[in-house]
């Protein structure tokens, strides 16, 4: 029973062979059994997604960030609700690993529950976890159901899954390869006992989010074999048979759509864990051959001594993220829809390392191959009269993705992220329009930002702002949409241990689209001993809740600290801040095309600055009353463009210069050689 | 293919390409940019820009909310006609500056002529 191999795996994300039993059933179906069977498949998932964000004990099970889905017998998945997508296209991963090695010992049954996290068997990286259900009628295997989902905590070194000091996976807390948890419907005793003893820092919530996944695969489990009591088994096994073949055509009818060629595009990342270090994170070639795409990412940074690597399958995922967002949204959810797309990961890349590798923030590696597929695929599209107008630029990707662990006011073990500054990160500039502000989270684009007195009333903490934050955006001709940013006191306990995941206070994450600008960086602010409640007391206090007000008129006294937002754990005591940004999107287009109207527009909802609408967009307005002057803003963008002419300098010309440069040497010590990011020898793990 | 309208299509939101005459030309004011087989930018002026004149620091600290200019540079890259900022590259200074469009020229004249593709509106349409 081998770690399956990356050949192995890329090879089950392909359906699997169609058997002549699947062909006979599709073909039994009858006019409008396919239209209502997909219906009654969304309606099921539907049901089992709110069971499950209702059941979840986790911020990320209550923000929504997570999948509920339904396989074929023979592991293809053909329809989901989401949460995220990133769970989607890889699932078939594990249950086709279970397929092949464990059908005869300890056997596959009805009542079984499995249940996986490690990414060597085809998940994201161990928070992802999944239970997954096969679904038998009278002793025969018709589907699969599985629910998956993101908890912060896996007894690794640091609290909430997520270290950012591991050096391998040995210091990554629990990788448990699929495994059977329940037989005969229930989950066994000494499986949860082994999950509360493992060296959880906050059992409860570990068990009630593994409870929750089991309940909601059961639910799809359920409501599936309704209906093979009310359709027959040959009505699903139809059903199933005939979504993956639609999904794969109409996959392949837009891929066809698409004209030939080489569409590159380059990405980097400031950190590996919480050392500022830059690597080259995602060098993408997606090439455009007949009904094919095929991603190549040689000329990546090689894999590192950090939890910043990623497994192969887990880009994917990523990359399914975008597609299903912005190009197979009309399909259904269905493994097929990849079925033309191929893969190439050299050897030893930090999208491909060692087994042994750390990859628990591999998110924050694999988020640069999502948005560096935005702007390949972006440039690949726009010509297409289907598909141009979902040309989006990348999601705001950087983020404070801030720990909260301890003992709660109700002196309970926490070890939860605090997901408001995830999911209200700001979409990149679109084709049509501006990106929304605060549109969700970049690895899951249904997720919501949590109630914050409910935050409130479960973690040890007061938040004392939430808003938009100015210029968070990239500007343009359609600017990104903005980002947020949430205060949080220390409150109701003598003292919190908190780190911080996340990249992006040195680089922008995504790239901008079509001339537009990038987002704004974000630094890692704590501050200590703020004495912020006795402020709040004075009645002459010149305090307001404006985060510019806090940074700029030191309304807020302490022991202020900015850092590279990764941050390793730290104990901070009852009455300290913490602040939590996320990202807003880059801006696509010129931004001296963008209607000036839309420009007063932004400053009236603070989402851009005056200094913004004066140099960036070059606006002439008085600032009391937002009154445009028509014709000296055209004027300012007549000089500006006159401006670009007299300093822009002919291509050659530009590398005499640009080739001398190099960005410092302890900059690169992640990076491999300078430019071309070859590994420069071997990787070292303890 | 007898007209620009139906050899020309769009291929970013500046940059047009006609199919035919195997050029980039600027989408705002039609400047002829270049070969199609190269890479565009070769025609156009590039500048490197601080990243702090675009994202500036809002606080003085070593982590201010600006990019770090000694990391990244946002590379400006603009028409020679009309000075229109066709797309921008944020770049650690001196890396190689990205050949981001390479479309199979002759396989997309082969479907156009072959009737798989036509164009309309400066867009691909794929015939029924």
């Amino acid at each position: 029973m081998p770690i399956p191999t990356l050949a192995e795996k890329l090879e089950w994300l392909k359906p699997a062979k169609v058997s002549s039993h699947e062909e006979h059933c599709a073909k039994t179906l009858r006019q409008g059994d396919y239209e209502i069977g997909v219906q009654v498949t969304n309606d099921i998932l539907d049901e089992a997604m709110e069971i499950f964000i209702r059941s979840s004990r986790s911020y990320f099970g209550v923000s929504g960030d997570s999948m509920v889905a339904i396989f074929t017998a023979g592991g293809d998945l053909i329809n989901a609700a989401c949460g995220t997508y990133l769970h989607a296209i890889i699932q078939p991963i594990v249950i086709k690993f279970i397929l092949k090695y464990y059908s005869q010992n300890p056997g596959i049954h009805a009542g079984d529950i499995w249940y996986t996290n490690d990414a060597l068997y085809g998940g994201i990286h161990n928070p992802d976890q999944v239970a997954l259900m096969p679904v038998f009628h009278k002793g025969k295997l018709l589907a699969w159901t599985t629910a998956a989902l993101h908890t912060t905590e896996t007894g690794a070194i640091e609290p909430g899954g997520m270290p950012v000091s591991a050096k391998s996976r040995f210091e990554e807390g629990l990788n448990l390869p699929p495994i059977k948890i329940g037989e005969n419907y229930q989950l066994r005793n000494d499986f949860l006992e082994f999950y509360s003893v493992y060296g959880l820092r906050a059992p409860a919530m570990f068990i009630s989010d593994l409870r929750a996944r089991c309940t909601t695969a059961d639910r799809v489990r359920m409501r599936l074999l309704e209906l093979v009591e009310k359709r027959g088994e040959e009505y699903l096994v139809g059903l199933l048979r005939k979504m993956l073949e639609t999904a794969e055509s109409g996959a392949r009818q837009k891929i066809k759509s698409l004209p030939e060629g080489k569409f590159r595009a380059v990405l980097f990342n400031d950190a590996i864990g919480w050392t500022p270090a830059l690597v080259r994170a995602c060098y993408l070639t997606l090439t455009k051959k007949g009904e094919k795409l095929i991603f190549d990412f040689e000329g990546t940074s090689p894999e590192n001594p950090s939890s910043y690597n990623v497994h192969s399958q887990a880009v994917v995922g990523h990359i399914a993220n975008f597609m299903y967002e912005y190009v197979f949204h009309d399909l259904p959810i269905c493994s097929s829809t990849f079925a033309s797309i191929d893969f190439i990961f050299p050897p030893n890349i930090i999208l491909n390392p060692d087994k042994s590798a750390a990859t628990s923030c591999c998110v924050y590696i694999g988020m640069q191959c999502r948005n560096a597929t935005h702007n390949s695929f972006a440039k690949m599209a726009f010509s297409c009269a289907g598909l141009w107008q979902q040309v989006t630029a990348a999601p705001g990707s950087q983020h404070t993705a801030q720990i909260c662990a301890g003992l709660s006011q109700w002196k309970l073990a926490v070890s939860d992220v605090l997901s408001f500054s995830l999911n209200t990160q700001g979409q990149g500039g679109r084709a049509a329009n501006d990106g929304m502000d605060s549109y969700g989270f970049a690895w899951c684009a249904f997720g919501r930002a949590p109630d914050s007195e409910q935050v409130e009333s479960e973690l040890p903490l007061t938040v004392m702002l939430s808003q938009h934050w100015k210029d968070s955006c990239g500007h343009g001709h359609h600017r990104g949409g903005s980002g947020a940013v949430q205060q949080w006191m220390i409150h109701k306990v003598s003292d919190m241990v908190s780190m911080c995941m996340g990249n992006g206070s040195k680089v922008p994450l995504g790239q901008p689209l079509f001339g537009g600008y990038a987002s704004s960086t974000i630094p890692g602010i704590s501050v200590r001993k703020p004495g912020l409640l006795d402020e709040m007391k004075k009645a002459d206090s010149p305090l307001t809740m404006d985060l510019l007000d806090m940074l700029q008129k030191n309304t807020i006294q302490g022991d202020w600290k900015y850092e590279l937002v990764a941050r390793t754990p730290k104990v901070y005591q009852e009455g300290d801040l913490l602040f939590g940004f996320s990202g807003g999107g880059p801006g696509y287009g010129d931004p001296l095309e963008r209607d000036a109207e839309s420009v007063m527009e932004d400053l009236k909802k603070s989402i851009i600055s005056d200094w913004t609408a004066e140099n960036i967009y070059k606006i002439a307005y008085e600032p009391e009353r937002r009154k445009i002057d028509v014709e000296k803003t055209k004027q300012q963008r007549l000089e500006e463009r006159n401006a670009r002419l007299a300093r822009g300098v002919s291509f050659d010309r530009f590398h005499q210069e640009w080739n001398k440069k190099t960005p410092p040497k302890e900059a690169l010590q992640f990076y491999g050689t300078w430019p071309d990011a070859k590994a420069t020898g071997p990787v070292f793990r303890p | 293919m007898a007209s620009d309208e139906q050899s020309r299509i769009r291929v970013t939101e500046y940059l047009d390409l006609d199919v035919q005459q195997e050029r980039w030309l600027c989408n705002r004011c039609g400047h002829e940019i270049g070969p199609a087989r190269e890479n565009y930018k070769k025609g156009c002026l590039l500048y490197d820009r601080d990243p702090r004149e675009i994202h500036p620091p809002l606080v003085l600290a070593e982590f201010n909310f600006s990019p770090d200019p000694l990391w990244v540079r946002i590379v400006e890259i603009y028409c020679p006609g009309c000075g229109t900022q066709i797309e921008t590259e944020y770049l650690p200074p001196g890396h190689p500056i990205t050949w981001d469009i390479e479309i199979d020229l002759d396989s997309l004249k082969e479907r156009l002529r072959k009737g798989e593709l036509f164009i309309r509106a400066q867009r691909l349409e794929v015939a029924l």
